[in-house]
């Protein structure tokens, strides 16, 4: 019995430390439990707040986005938009329902509805642009990007969509796109050949080049410019293009052959400028082309005439003056065997025929006159042409001097005269023919000659007065023609005049007069400054 | 008084009479040689005792013409030491001015009236008269 209890109470007490066990086990077991609990709501807090943050996050996105945002249910009821939104469309849907189909601009209906098949269909759509209306009846123009919204069970529900209005690209675009039409009728219906060019390859030309090169517009695009040019001009053109193109010059401006489809050559003036890109690198080569054949052809010709008319000039100017020189002689000879006659014979002569003699003198001497006058008149514009600094007071004052003043004739100077270009020669020419026709033409007791100077803006104005016989007005023009004299005395040969006009004429200046017959005249001429 | 040996270059005979005429009013002794153009001039100065004390030379000449002449004359070692004075009707600037670039003397421009030209020519001579010159 005692063994039995003894077996009994061991099983009670293996038993009693068994459930010890095992309530120790469980009591684990509910901590970690609890500990798991807490884990799992510190989680979940953590999550919710996630959730919280991201979906106002995402509210922000919505109301700041600067694009519209609006949702709606799958009947177009508008159900949310963002200020933006309002803005633009002008509705406020806290205030008033707004149905989409109410905003649709009257024309883009269809287009509105195979966009919207598009959204059911798909899911999505982007790249929307139609026009849209606004509450105060305003048309913009809108380029829209949506989806749809589902539920959980992947049912359509509504459908969202940023709008963005592009009512001033779309009106930019349409400036851009007139201003480019304007420009290509400008280009196209230029007389001028426009090309550009990348890096020597053709871009784009227009008609004119076209026509002048006899290429078409299909041809040149797949050609480059070396393939238009003359081989042995090719190397001027690529050092400038070459200079272009490091943007040491801006543009440059050439004279270049072109090789035309018919093989034929054209001679053009050809400008060519840089365009830049934003960087500022040469990104095209523009090249302005002006047929210069006719051009050209008129300048040989012009050339050819002028050398002509420059030739036979010349052999007029060394004509009068071989002539002259030629007659010089003989009449030297004339006189001195005149002289010998009255030397030599003297004592045969009577008194009527030393009347001849000095009759015959005098012929001779307006003979040499004349050849003289001739002389410097077809020197006028033979000797040099150059020009120096010439101080007019001293060329008169020089003049005053030398020439012929009769005792009752008087010459002043009423005021400075200026130092002009030229050379002393021809001023000092055409000063001295002035001063000594207004003393040689003088029947008053007391001659009077004034020589006076105006300043001009671009020229002197100087005048020569007398107060002697004076000049019909019939003969203003006459008198300035060669030999072309209004006076038969011996010493006048019409030629004073002529040169006096030549000189001005050959300074580009003008020279004319006022006269009264009897009272005296006043000659004008002016010399550029 | 010494004898003034003369050369005048001068293709108009009645200019080689009117320069004579006038060396004949004059008191000086004289030795004139005519020559009518540059070449002869030259053929004439390169033989001995032939030389000049002085050249009159006039411009317009056919054949060798005066410059030409001038040129080959100052050129010339022994001979350039020649007074040569022009005598012309041309009183062109070019002409002058290359004239007195190769070298001359003197540059006269006829005169019309034979009275003038005495005046010219007799002033001439006698200067020359009265200078020391030299003979290589």
């Amino acid at each position: 019995m005692t063994k039995e209890i003894e077996i009994l109470k061991r099983a009670l007490a293996r038993e009693k430390e068994a459930r010890k066990q095992a309530e120790k086990i469980l009591e684990e077991k509910a901590s970690d439990l609890f500990q798991l609990t807490t884990d799992l709501r510190t989680a979940n807090e953590k999550l919710e707040g996630l959730v919280s943050e991201r979906t106002s996050e995402l509210e922000g996105v919505f109301e700041n986005i600067i694009d519209s945002y609006v949702v709606m249910n799958l009947s177009g009821d508008v159900l949310k938009m963002n200020d933006a939104a309002k803005e633009l469309f002008g509705y406020d849907i806290d205030k008033e329902p707004l149905n989409v189909l109410s905003l649709i601009y009257k024309e883009d209906i269809p287009y509105a509805m195979q966009s919207y098949q598009e959204l059911v269909k798909e899911g999505a759509f982007t790249n929307y642009n139609a026009r849209v209306y606004t509450k105060h009846r305003e048309v913009k123009n809108v380029q829209i990007n949506a989806s749809l919204i589902f539920n959980v069970k992947k049912e359509p529900i509504a459908a969202q969509g940023i709008v963005r209005d592009t009512t001033d690209q779309v009106k930019n675009q349409q400036i851009f796109e007139e201003q480019k039409k304007q420009l290509s009728v400008i280009v196209e219906n230029s007389s001028l050949g426009i090309v550009l060019t990348q890096y020597g390859k053709i871009v784009q030309t227009n008609g004119a080049f076209q026509q002048l090169l006899g290429f078409t517009a299909d041809e040149l695009v797949t050609m480059n410019v070396q393939d238009i040019s003359v081989k042995d001009e090719y190397h001027t053109s690529k050092e400038k293009m070459e200079a272009l193109n490091n943007g040491d010059i801006d543009s440059f401006s050439i004279q270049k052959k072109y090789r035309k489809k018919n093989g034929g050559v054209l001679t053009a003036k050809t400008n060519v400028s840089a365009v830049w890109d934003d960087m500022g690198n040469v990104k095209y080569q523009v090249a302005i082309i002006e047929d210069m054949t006719e051009q050209l052809k008129q300048q040989l010709k012009e050339k050819k005439l002028l050398n002509d008319l420059e030739k036979s000039n010349q052999e007029l100017n060394d004509y009068a003056h071989i002539v002259s020189h030629d007659l010089k002689s003989p009449l030297r000879s004339i006189s001195s065997l005149i002289s010998w006659l009255q030397e030599d014979y003297a004592q045969v002569f009577d008194e009527k025929a030393s009347t001849t003699f000095d009759m015959l003198h005098k012929k001779v001497d307006k003979m040499d006159q004349l050849i003289n006058g001739v002389l410097q008149y077809a020197s006028i514009d033979r000797i040099e042409k150059k020009v120096y600094d010439i101080n007019l007071n001293q060329i008169v004052q020089d003049i005053i001097e030398v020439i012929y003043i009769p005792e009752h004739a008087s010459i002043t100077i009423t005021n400075k005269l200026p130092t002009v270009r030229g050379d002393e020669f021809r001023l000092q020419q055409l000063f001295q023919n002035l001063i000594s026709n207004a003393i040689k033409y003088n029947d008053k007791k007391k001659g009077v000659v004034e020589i006076g100077c105006k300043e001009k803006e671009q020229f002197w104005e100087f005048s020569i007065k007398d107060n002697g016989i004076g000049v019909e007005h019939k003969y203003f023009k006459k008198i300035f023609n060669v030999f072309q004299s209004l006076e038969s005395e011996n010493n006048s040969t019409g030629i004073g005049l002529s040169i006096v006009k030549k000189i001005v004429d050959f300074y580009g200046g003008a020279i004319w007069l006022t006269s009264q017959l009897g009272e005296g005249s006043t000659f004008y001429f002016t010399l550029k400054k | 008084m010494k004898t003034l040996s003369i050369l005048l270059i001068e293709d108009d005979e009645i200019e080689s009479i009117k320069f004579k005429r006038v060396l004949d009013t004059m008191v000086i002794k004289y030795n004139l040689t005519l020559a009518k153009n540059g070449e002869e001039a030259l053929i004439l100065v390169q033989e001995e005792n032939k030389i000049p004390d002085v050249i009159f030379l006039d411009l317009n000449m056919p054949k060798m013409n005066g410059t030409e002449f001038l040129k080959i004359l100052k050129n010339d070692t022994a001979l350039k030491y020649i007074p040569a004075m022009i005598l012309t009707t041309s009183n062109n600037r070019a002409d002058i001015l290359e004239c007195y670039a190769v070298g001359i003397a003197g540059y006269i421009l006829k005169p019309l009236r034979y009275e003038d030209y005495k005046e010219k020519i007799q002033v001439a001579v006698e200067y020359w008269s009265h200078n020391e010159l030299i003979k290589l």
